[in-house]
């Protein structure tokens, strides 16, 4: 059972070249997006659109990550950075109580190995009722707010140093009073 | 004695699969351990290898934090790819292709592809979001890059089977099975995928109703038209550069790449947010909406695979055609022999006459008389004399026992009520199907 020389090498060439188009595809890509700016300017004390009829005004200096940003129809999220802090939100589908979408919430930190704190009622500037507190990951530290809206359960969590935090808390606070949520037709 | 271009009936013309598409049977000397020398064969192993641990560890966490729906997840859609896994290695049945080929396309297109896939279909969503917006990559950025990254990622595992077991590939047919397992295990995977990443959005704990809703909407809604009929196309592709070997390798190539643009242009389309309707908007239009796109590329994939087959199965009937021995085969087993709904017929017209007793009689008799036609296909090239006594001889056997019960010849009765029964039922059974969809997805 033998195979001929140039049936190997030829083999062995292909086989190489599907090998190069697989790690193009797997670590060239990702290194070339890695490799452009992913923050761009936003307006500010303009509502951005982050998705399912959600807007908010951004903090004033911040950021946004268009890699993490991804606005629907029904669903949507905006993450913008102020420095090392981090300032997250997710509109998603949800029917249910408040409590359960604090859970959703408590269930995704768990898994990051956090924890929430049992943390208290908010309202949102717009009038949108809520929960905030504090919760704490390995890596992080930081505060959360879930809020509902007909159909979609907004969450909140804004990241980084205590030192950090405290420094951007009041802009953050004021954005997130400007939450708003409009029904779509 | 053998013929090469002889036709079905006869009568001097070329087969249509001389003139369009030709069938090189696998030689008999084409061997599975041969493979394990080639630098290809490794390459695949590996890459399953490496797929197969970034799959576990990508469900590791779903297992532990939602048991009962991923399992359920995993046992719904391994059940869902049977049948599909059925129909499509039933495809070519003059000449099966080797399970192993099959498990090997499967594991592509569900462990290496999907693994591979996900980052750079990611990069080029993010890339999208800088040059223009995020609401442009959430809008289009599936319908680019699923199907650029996805689309090239899949069809590369034809190609890898093409480097293992060339020989295996021996018509137009045989690269449209490997290209839709490839698609199937993709499909399976990533509806896995979606399944549990339903399951965690919900927030409803270890609740299987978005399993169920996905299975439904990802298996049956959107399965029929997904990646398996995409990578049929782009595999056709793959093998039309093997086998049409009469036509320049230019000419060759840009088949294939026609074949890879038709199934990456089929994926757009369905990626894509023309026409597009969320799920729980209007389950009507939904269904109206998922017919639009994925009928048209259902249709002409079929189509592709329809005269593909036809075109093997006159290659192989003429084998049969040229003994001219009646007791190998009568006109009329020869033209129910080449379709696969005229060879069940035939089984049931038997068993209709002789019991359990004559329908087991046709299913080895049509076996034989298959692997007969490929052997003499083979004897072409390289001659085996008792490969080709073994399956006359079966062949023979099962003649005198058709004769013994009463029941001679392995034909079909009543062709055109029988076939058009069938199309009866498929057509109830999709429309059953679709209302009880319009049902679900309109509460």
């Amino acid at each position: 059972m033998r195979v001929a020389r140039v049936r190997l090498l030829q083999n062995a060439a292909a086989s190489l070249c599907i090998l190069l188009v697989l790690v193009a595809i797997a670590v060239g890509l990702p290194a070339i997006d890695r490799s452009l700016p992913a923050e761009q300017a936003v307006p500010p004390h303009e509502p951005y659109e982050v998705g399912a009829g959600v807007t908010v005004v951004p903090p004033a200096g911040a950021a946004l990550d268009v890699t993490r940003t991804r606005p629907t129809a029904r669903q949507g999220t905006a993450l913008f950075v102020l420095g090392r802090v981090r300032y997250v939100i997710v509109v998603a589908p949800f029917d249910g109580e408040l409590e359960g979408a604090v859970d959703r919430l408590r269930r995704k930190v768990i898994n990051a190995d956090g924890q929430l704190d049992a943390g208290l009622p908010a309202l949102t500037g717009t009038g949108l009722v809520g929960h905030e507190g504090a919760y704490t990951t390995p890596d992080r530290a930081g505060r959360y707010a879930v809020f509902l809206a007909p159909d979609v359960s907004i969450e909140v969590t804004v990241s980084g140093t205590e030192t950090e935090l405290a420094e951007t808390e009041q802009v953050i606070e004021a954005s997130i009073a400007t939450i708003t949520y409009q029904e779509r037709l | 004695m053998t013929v090469t271009a002889g036709c079905p009936g006869g009568h001097g013309v070329p087969p249509r699969s001389a003139r369009t598409a030709p069938v090189h049977p696998a030689p008999a000397w084409a061997r599975s351990h041969k493979s394990l020398l080639l630098p290809a064969f490794w390459l695949v192993a590996l890459m399953m290898a490496v797929g197969a641990a970034r799959t576990v560890l990508l469900i590791r966490h779903s297992i532990a934090e939602y048991p009962v729906a991923t399992t359920a997840a995993l046992a719904l859609f391994a059940v869902y790819a049977v049948p599909f896994w059925l129909f499509v290695s039933a495809l070519d049945y003059l000449e099966r292709e080797p399970p192993l080929l099959l498990v090997i396309a499967f594991g592509w297109g569900g462990l290496v592809a999907t693994t591979v896939s996900a980052p750079g279909s990611t990069a080029i969503q993010n890339m999208l979001a800088k040059g223009y917006s995020p609401g442009f990559a959430a809008a289009w950025g599936s319908a680019i890059a699923g199907p650029t990254v996805e689309e090239i990622v899949k069809t590369l595992g034809v190609v890898a089977i093409v480097l293992i077991a060339r020989a295996q590939i021996n018509s137009v047919l045989d690269g449209v099975i490997y290209g839709s397992l490839v698609g199937l295990g993709f499909q399976v995977v990533e509806d896995v995928v979606y399944a549990v990443n339903a399951v965690a959005a919900a927030g409803r704990g270890d609740d299987i109703g978005p399993v169920v809703a996905t299975f439904f909407v990802r298996g049956f809604l959107a399965g029929l038209w997904s990646h398996t009929l995409f990578s049929a196309l782009a595999g056709a592709g793959v093998a039309s550069v093997v086998v049409r070997t009469d036509r320049t390798l230019r000419f060759r190539l840009g088949v294939a790449a026609v074949c890879l643009f038709g199934a990456w242009f089929c994926h757009f389309l369905w990626n894509s947010p023309l026409l597009a309707v969320e799920v729980g908007d209007n389950g009507y239009l939904l269904i109206v909406v998922l017919l639009a796109k994925g009928i048209p590329p259902l249709l002409a994939i079929l189509l592709l695979v329809r005269s593909a087959r036809h075109r093997e199965a006159d290659y192989y009937i003429a084998q049969l055609t040229a003994l001219d021995d009646r007791d190998i085969a009568t006109p009329a087993e020869l033209h129910v022999l080449g379709l696969g709904h005229m060879r069940a017929n035939a089984r049931r017209y038997a068993y209709a006459r002789a019991g359990v007793m004559g329908r087991r009689a046709v299913q080895r008799l049509q076996r034989a008389q298959a692997s007969l036609a490929l052997e003499l296909s083979r004897a072409q090239t390289t001659h085996d004399p008792a490969a080709l006594g073994q399956w006359r001889d079966e062949v023979l056997r099962q003649r005198a026992r058709l004769r013994s019960l009463g029941h001679p010849e392995a034909v079909a009765v009543d062709q055109r009520r029988g076939s058009m029964r069938r199309r009866m039922m498929i057509l109830a059974v999709t429309l059953l199907l679709l209302t009880a969809a319009c049902a679900a997805l309109s509460l």
